[in-house]
């Protein structure tokens, strides 16, 4: 009777485990799934690219990411180079900080690059996914190729602002130069 | 009416048989129930435990060594998912969160805190106040952090701010120490950024000098 108790408690305690480790995994998996499928693309915004997303100035109503910070302009560009390369710019022409990072379909940032060390140069990558490639035909002169781990995911670009009515003609124009566009 | 009961049978062999399948079919759901129950709990109970993550202590602040890397472990990415997505890496930035203030006390909104120091070696810095959903508290003035654009400092090089549900600064002082709103009452978390931090802060982020954070008054 004890011997056949114990099978019970180990059963018990095998499913818990593995149940607390899928779990554990599961969550930025999750969460960030949830993110990518409901970041809207600014389709109203005339001349705006539709892979783009591009939130309003943060404050108390933003409630879509945890810890925003209020003293950062976004945009987000939601990305699947399962079938055709990205090509990714930018060129905001800013003095201050600003960055464009990439983020894993598991929640990783697998690229960070500033403005700082760009150099005043503008960003111009091509993201493929990990079994991916870029045919030298259609790179384009300049550009650097950027392996991403898993074939979905998201760029984040990041803008500081210190006084966001005193500044938006500056800054919404500058972050409106963030590009994602497929290559053939 | 005949009122004597038949004396009852011993169940059947067959029927003994389809109930030990029954009792042994409930068990056997109980038992994977509670399993993936007791799996969901410790995995929520670990995430939200402070030692889940490997993290380093300066004062009452408190920083993630591989928030945002690839080469965090699962539960440091899931806990950074939870409470901090899309954080960079440390070379990138540096988050400090304190949920304490010096004297080891949880932070609450409806307390007024002040908060002192010297601005971090960094390109860029910043102090924000989220309540503890990890969202801004929703204020009037649309207040929720001092950076080092906005920060005044004394003839000492520090910077001062206060936070509570009320403003603190008398109505008429000259230069009044900045001050983020916490309406309520309920859980506060202050986080500091820093943006290109200084490499010897990156490569050791427990060597930052602290901001203070002290309660200023009675706490309702």
């Amino acid at each position: 009777m004890s011997r056949c108790w114990l099978r019970y408690v180990l059963a018990l305690l095998a499913i818990a485990a593995a149940t607390h480790v899928l779990v554990v995994w599961a969550i930025p998996r999750l969460i960030m799934q949830r993110v990518m499928r409901t970041t809207p693309a600014d389709l109203g915004h005339p001349g705006a690219t539709p892979r783009v997303y591009f939130p309003p100035m943060t404050d108390a109503t933003q409630r879509r990411i945890v810890m925003p910070s209020p003293d950062l302009l976004y945009a987000i560009c939601v990305f699947d180079v399962s079938q055709h390369p990205l090509r990714v710019t930018a060129n905001p022409r800013l003095s201050n900080y600003w960055s464009v990072a990439g983020y894993a379909d598991n929640s990783d940032n697998f690229f960070v690059v500033n403005d700082r060390q760009l150099a005043g140069q503008p960003l111009d990558l091509v993201l493929v996914g990990a079994t991916g490639s870029v045919p030298s035909a259609t790179l384009p002169q300049g550009a650097r190729v950027l392996v991403a781990p898993s074939d979905k995911g998201l760029l984040l670009m990041r803008v500081l602002v210190s006084d966001y009515e005193a500044e938006k003609a500056l800054l919404e124009p500058a972050r409106r130069t963030l590009r994602c566009e497929p290559l053939p | 009416m005949n009122f004597d009961r038949a004396p009852s049978k011993p169940p059947s062999l067959p029927d003994r048989r389809a109930r030990w399948r029954w009792g042994h079919g409930l068990l056997t759901v109980g038992i994977a129930l509670g399993g993936i129950a007791l799996g969901i709990g410790s995995a929520w109970w670990v995430l939200k435990s402070p030692w889940s993550a490997p993290s380093v202590q300066s004062g009452a602040w408190q920083t993630s060594t591989v928030a945002g890397s690839a080469n965090a472990d699962m539960y440091t990415r899931s806990r950074i998912a939870v409470g901090a997505l899309l954080a960079l890496s440390r070379e990138e930035t540096l988050y400090y969160v304190a949920d304490r203030d010096d004297a080891g006390q949880p932070l609450r909104s409806a307390c007024s805190y002040r908060i002192e120091g010297t601005p971090p070696p960094a390109r860029w810095w910043s102090i924000t106040a989220y309540a503890d959903d990890f969202f801004l508290f929703a204020n009037d003035a649309h207040r929720y952090s001092l950076n080092g654009g906005a920060a005044r400092l004394d003839a000492q090089g520090r910077f001062a701010l206060l936070s509570g549900p009320q403003d603190p600064n008398p109505p008429a002082a000259a230069t009044p120490t900045h001050w983020l709103p916490t309406p309520g009452d309920r859980g506060l978390i202050f986080t500091l950024r820093l943006y290109n931090p200084d490499a010897a802060l990156a490569a050791a982020p427990a060597t930052l000098a602290p901001p203070s954070i002290r309660r200023v008054g009675a706490c309702p």
